[in-house]
């Protein structure tokens, strides 16, 4: 089959945001090209090395690395793909391969509150976002369609049609903690892409308990779904092309895509109107790669923001033994939070945050920690037993200010394929801190409500790869990158997708935020409207 | 990260090892325990390695097979485990050393064998024999810290069972 | 969308009959026992509005219209021609149906239950006023006409008589089975004129890429070692623990007809059932659930990597892969039964593979909400993984005799487009009895006729 090398649209990154903005394009009757770095993957394949895997508590060790697409790795130790700048580390994982990041996630799929679109009007802090929730409600609507999406009633975002089907069934564990929690923290069921009954051909689930980093069976929706459905309905996709540069024309229109293949064989791609859906860090460092004696800071950057005002949900956590048994690792592994710290007056003042409960099995952790404490013989068992029954882990998702201080930027070093690496800066604010400190007073009240004992807090910031930011949207184009459907200021025919036009983070996890806007976009492009 | 290709145990050595631990643990019982340590080795490094792990994990009956395969690796990732088994085996019984405490007491003596026991813990709690990139698994299924808890849990990847059947409390 | 509707309950336009709407529900019952809404409705289409293409080696039928509309359907039969529709085959317009509508089996049907279905069909369905596309077959399939000959060789025009000598129950059963469920016409194998075979009642019978086992009273071959509540509760259900799960046309049958029928009845077809005369196939050794144990083969598996191209996959690497999520890795099934066990599971039982691989493509589906019970691994498995998982499976937790080849997996996958119902070899093999009866007729009648030319 002869290469498409020209399309009305070509798509670059065919993960979740990419391959559903293709999927409307080409729905629309227009010609569409996706150029995805990574190569394909099969779900089988990835429960297989998952099984197989002797580090199975890092998660990407089922998604192995390819020279021709290095991707973030950390563990066993870190590959020094994405560099860490500092002064605080930003070690977010993602998957260069066709379907991308959301093979490997929670499926949590919650919209913003109307209140996270104007945080600056009303609290005097972050940005307003350039539209509003009324605007993009259809497109939630849609996505949720899309993905199969159910959840708790009345979490704070307005709905004007139901969720497609009932909320998942809640595990024992959850049912305990919310009774025992209530009346001093509502917990509810999480919004999340997982189906509760049969849809779109996919079973329902089925409790493996691995949705990170792998749904077996496609009870929640992922990227590679998406990708499929964009290519079932006609849009080209070409695996292993590292796209490495936009060319553009002496009047600033984008007119190819540069891409290596793996064996670094260089090839041109030409379309009329290009998308950038390649996640939040390597969009930006694209733009920065495609710099040009027109446009030396890179294209869609005379505002100087590409790459800046790097934000993500940082986690801070407590783990404690409840005092009855509870056995998490039974169902899904997120199905519950407290969602009372999205928004409020407060948020002048210090970060807005949700609790999330996991049900993640303690299995695993608990066998280390004993073995790396000497426990062994009847001992041993004891304590697995008692762990895996009694654990509980509470964390903070808290929201972080844009700040431009804050950035992706190229560095000196080369990757493996000679193109110049991300590298993050990042720091935690006191804004965010402030609001860990609140956290960790839900924290304690929460282990006591529990009957919690053997407290074990981590204040540590861990990375969530919530990555926005970087390709912030807004009406002022000396502050922004693209404008309210995504189309860069400085390039008429170029379209930034994914969460890093997200101009402020808010607390819920972006890819039902990324999929929305994605939506409006492609509904922008195609009726003009 | 890919793990290696596992050995075909089909080699006379391997079998001959296998029919030694499956002979032997066809004798045993935990209360056979003083029984394991007071016998002469048929083969020193398998019996060697059979009484520290009936010693660590204090089960009623290990899998022999399991054995067989646990002991395979653990000799490929280091040839010299047999030996370290052999002289951490003579240590405990000269000196009546407690598993309770064992670790303690290798870790605070600093000696030298104070890394077996772990290994041979990650080998039947874990099933992952080695460590950074020459780690593999060689149970997961099987491996006791999911035996230990399947009366209630399944391990990750594998279904729960119906929708809803999480819902209710386990017994 | 399946369900028809008990919608509009109106006067009847002829005639001033009063609605008796205990002798439409029983109609509607007795249609859902003889599956009418299985053929008569278009994916997605109105109830009973035909329009079902059905894919013939001769030709596509077209499903008609059977709802009460005058111009469409058959609002303008009378009792009589609905009858003799029903159970001679015979339209209002004095045409032969092809016998794509079961119309041999329907023969039993009595006079009671007849004019319970039509009151159902005139008062109970919806009319539609849409006719789907007319049947057009090809020279000589077109001929209709053929089918008198074969009706006089094959169709047996009494309703059915009891056997005082047996139980009510067993007459019950037999009255379902050979009449409106019409089992046979999947079940039964067929002869050379493609009539099912009476002699070999329910001993098995090729559905397009499925099978459709041998049901006879054969405690190795057929369901000898079922109990009535096994059989009931595959029939209700689709699901009997230890002994199998119903996939594919069967599942539809259940779905669309089955389930709906009393305990009573259900049982009554059991009792039929474990009393037709037991057939025993060559080669069965044992029943076709009686293999197989727990067992795994993980130490193959685990620390070995996979190959560098998937397709060299090996069958215990498949198995881990794709099948071990649900049936587990050792292919005990969930601890609550929803995932089935595979050994002691009739699927990997057969020598006759068919079924085996048309689940592995297909998957299982059940009801209007196509919950989907098991996924298809069509589009994920390639012809040498399904061949070389099928033999894994049957070897290790079935009748190690049986085996799957890529080439039979590669024809199934052709011929295996999963069908709505159950009548594609009724309808071909049917057909081709026809072009030898109606050879048979014009070559009669040539000859007849040269004979009368030549005498004068």
């Amino acid at each position: 089959m002869a290469e498409a090398k020209s399309a009305d649209f070509v798509v670059i990154g065919s993960g979740i945001v990419g391959s559903l903005t293709a999927l409307k394009l080409v729905q629309s009757g227009a010609s569409v090209l996706i150029l995805e770095a990574g190569p394909r993957v099969t779900r089988a394949e990835t429960v297989a090395r998952f099984r197989n895997s002797p580090e199975r508590s890092d998660w990407m060790s089922a998604y192995p690395l390819r020279p021709w697409a290095p991707h973030p790795k950390y563990h066993p130790e870190d590959n020094g793909y994405l560099v860490q700048a500092g002064p605080y580390p930003y070690p977010a994982e993602y998957i260069r391969q066709v379907g991308g990041t959301t093979w490997h996630w929670a499926a949590h799929a919650w919209r913003n509150v109307p209140n996270d679109f104007k945080i600056r009007s009303l609290y005097g802090i972050g940005v307003d976002w350039p539209l509003s929730y009324e605007e993009l409600e259809p497109f939630y609507q849609e996505a949720e369609e899309i993905m199969g999406v159910s959840g708790a009633p009345n979490t704070g975002s307005p709905r004007s049609k139901p969720f497609p089907m009932e909320p998942v069934a809640e595990p024992y564990a959850m049912r305990r903690i919310r009774e025992r929690l209530a009346p001093a923290y509502p917990v509810v069921t999480n919004t999340t892409a997982r189906n509760s009954r049969s849809y779109g051909g996919r079973p329902a689930c089925c409790g493996n308990n691995s949705c990170q980093p792998i749904c077996p069976i496609d009870a929640q929706y992922h990227g590679g779904l998406a990708a499929a459905s964009a290519e079932a309905a006609g849009a080209k996709l070409i695996p292993n092309a590292n796209v490495y540069k936009l060319d553009h024309d002496a009047t600033g229109r984008i007119t190819a895509a540069l891409y290596y293949d793996p064996e670094k064989s260089s090839h041109r791609v030409t379309g009329k109107t290009f998308i950038v859906a390649a996640n939040g860090i390597e969009s930006p460092r694209l733009l920065l790669l495609s710099a040009s004696d027109k446009f030396p800071r890179g294209l869609a950057n005379s505002s100087d923001m590409v790459g800046r005002n790097l934000m993500d949900h940082p986690s801070t956590s407590l783990i404690f033994d409840a005092d009855e048994e509870l056995w998490l690792g039974r169902g899904p592994q997120s199905p519950s939070s407290i969602n009372t710290m999205r928004d409020g007056p407060f948020r002048a003042r210090h970060a807005a945050y949700r609790l999330d409960f996991t049900n993640i099995s303690r299995v695993d952790s608990a066998t280390k920690a004993l073995i790396a404490e000497g426990v062994y013989g009847v001992e041993f068992a004891k304590r697995l037993r008692h762990s895996a029954a009694h654990e509980l882990n509470v964390k903070s998702v808290l929201e972080v200010l844009p700040n431009p201080e804050h950035r992706i930027t190229l560095s000196a070093e080369k990757d493996s394929m000679g193109i110049p690496k991300p590298q993050a800066h990042y720091a935690i604010d006191g804004y965010t801190r402030k609001g860990h400190e609140r956290a960790r007073r839900d924290y304690q009240r929460i282990a006591q409500l529990m009957g919690g004992t053997n407290l074990r807090y981590s204040d540590d910031y861990a990375n969530n790869q919530h990555i926005c930011g970087t390709l912030s949207m807004g009406r002022d184009s000396h502050a922004s990158v693209c404008d309210g459907w995504g189309r860069a200021h400085d390039h008429e025919n170029l379209f930034l997708a994914g969460t890093g036009i997200m101009p402020t983070a808010a607390t819920v996890n972006s890819t039902e935020n990324a999929v929305a806007l994605a939506l409006r976009t492609a509904h922008h492009i195609v009726t003009g409207k | 990260m890919e793990p290696r290709n596992s050995e075909k145990i089909t080699s006379p050595c391997h079998r001959g090892r296998r029919l030694v631990l499956r002979s032997l643990l066809g004798t045993y019982t935990a209360s056979f325990l003083p029984w394991a340590l007071s016998q002469p080795p048929i083969d020193a490094g398998p019996g060697a390695f059979l009484a520290l792990s009936v010693l660590l994990t204090a089960r009623q009956s290990l899998d022999g097979e399991q054995a067989a395969h646990l002991y395979d690796a653990l000799l490929a990732d280091d040839p010299a485990f047999p030996s370290a088994a052999r002289s951490l085996l003579s240590l405990i019984k000269e000196r009546n050393i407690d598993p309770l405490h064992l670790q303690r007491v290798l870790d605070r003596e600093k000696s030298p064998l104070a890394p077996l026991p772990r290994k041979v813990a990650m080998a039947w709690f874990m099933g992952v024999v080695g460590a950074g990139d020459k780690a593999r698994v060689i149970a997961y299924e099987k491996a006791l810290n999911a035996v230990i808890v399947s009366d209630v849990l399944k391990p990750p990847t594998y279904c729960y069972g119906a929708y809803a059947s999480w819902t209710k409390k386990p017994t | 969308m399946r369900t028809a509707v008990l919608g509009v309950i109106a006067l009847i336009p002829l005639g001033a009959q009063a609605v008796d709407s205990d002798l439409v529900k029983r109609g509607e019952y007795l249609a859902r026992a003889g599956d009418c809404i299985a053929c008569h409705t278009a994916p997605g289409g109105k109830p009973m509005a035909g329009g079902l293409a059905i894919p013939t080696p001769v030709g596509t039928i077209v499903s008609t219209n059977i709802t009460p509309s005058r111009v469409h359907g058959i609002g303008d039969y009378s009792l009589d021609e609905f009858g003799s529709a029903l159970r001679a085959g015979i339209r209002r317009d004095g045409k032969h149906l092809y016998p794509a509508m079961p119309y041999t089996a329907y023969a039993n049907v009595s006079d009671d239950d007849v004019k319970a279905l039509y009151a159902y069909f005139m008062q109970g369905v919806t009319a539609v006023s849409a006719s789907p596309p007319e049947t057009k077959l090809a020279f000589p399939f077109n001929i209709r006409m053929a089918m008198a000959a074969w009706n006089t060789l094959f169709l047996r025009s009494e309703p059915f008589r009891t056997d005082p000598a047996s139980s009510t129950e067993w007459n019950r059963g037999a009255y379902l089975v050979r009449g409106l469920a019409h089992c046979g016409a999947c079940h039964t194998p067929r002869n050379v004129f493609m009539a099912e075979k009476q002699s070999r009642e329910l001993g098995g019978g090729d559905v397009g890429p499925w099978y459709a086992p041998n049901i006879t009273s054969d405690a190795t071959s057929g369901v000898g070692g079922w109990s009535e509540e096994e059989l009931m509760a595959y029939m209700g259900r689709g699901d009997a623990a230890g002994k199998a799960q119903a996939s594919g046309p069967m599942m539809e049958a259940i779905d669309n007809s089955l389930k709906y029928l009393s305990k009573g009845d259900l049982r009554a077809i059991a009792v039929y059932v474990k009393s037709v005369p037991p057939l025993r196939d060559t080669g069965d050794s044992r029943p076709a659930y009686g293999w197989g144990a727990p067992a795994d083969s993980l130490e193959s598996v685990r620390g070995a990597a996979l190959p560098a191209s998937l397709d060299q996959m090996s069958g215990p690497q498949l198995y881990d892969a794709y099948c071990a999520t649900c049936h587990q890795a050792q292919a005990q099934g969930s601890f609550d039964g929803r995932m089935p066990a595979l050994f002691h599971n009739a699927a990997l039982g057969r020598t006759n593979t068919n079924n085996l691989v048309m689940v592995m493509l297909a998957g299982a589906e059940r009801g209007e909400a196509r919950e989907v019970l098991m996924p298809g691994f069509a589009s994920e498995l390639s012809d040498v993984q399904v061949a070389r998982l099928g033999s894994y499976l049957t070897k290790r937790y079935g009748n190690p005799q049986a085996t799957v080849t890529p080439k039979q997996a590669e024809r199934l996958r052709r011929g295996g487009k999963t069908l709505q119902i159950v009548v594609v070899v009724q309808a071909a093999t049917a057909l081709a009895g026809l072009v030898l009866i109606t050879a048979l007729v014009v070559f009669l009648r040539r000859g007849s006729a040269k004979r009368a030319s030549m005498r004068r």
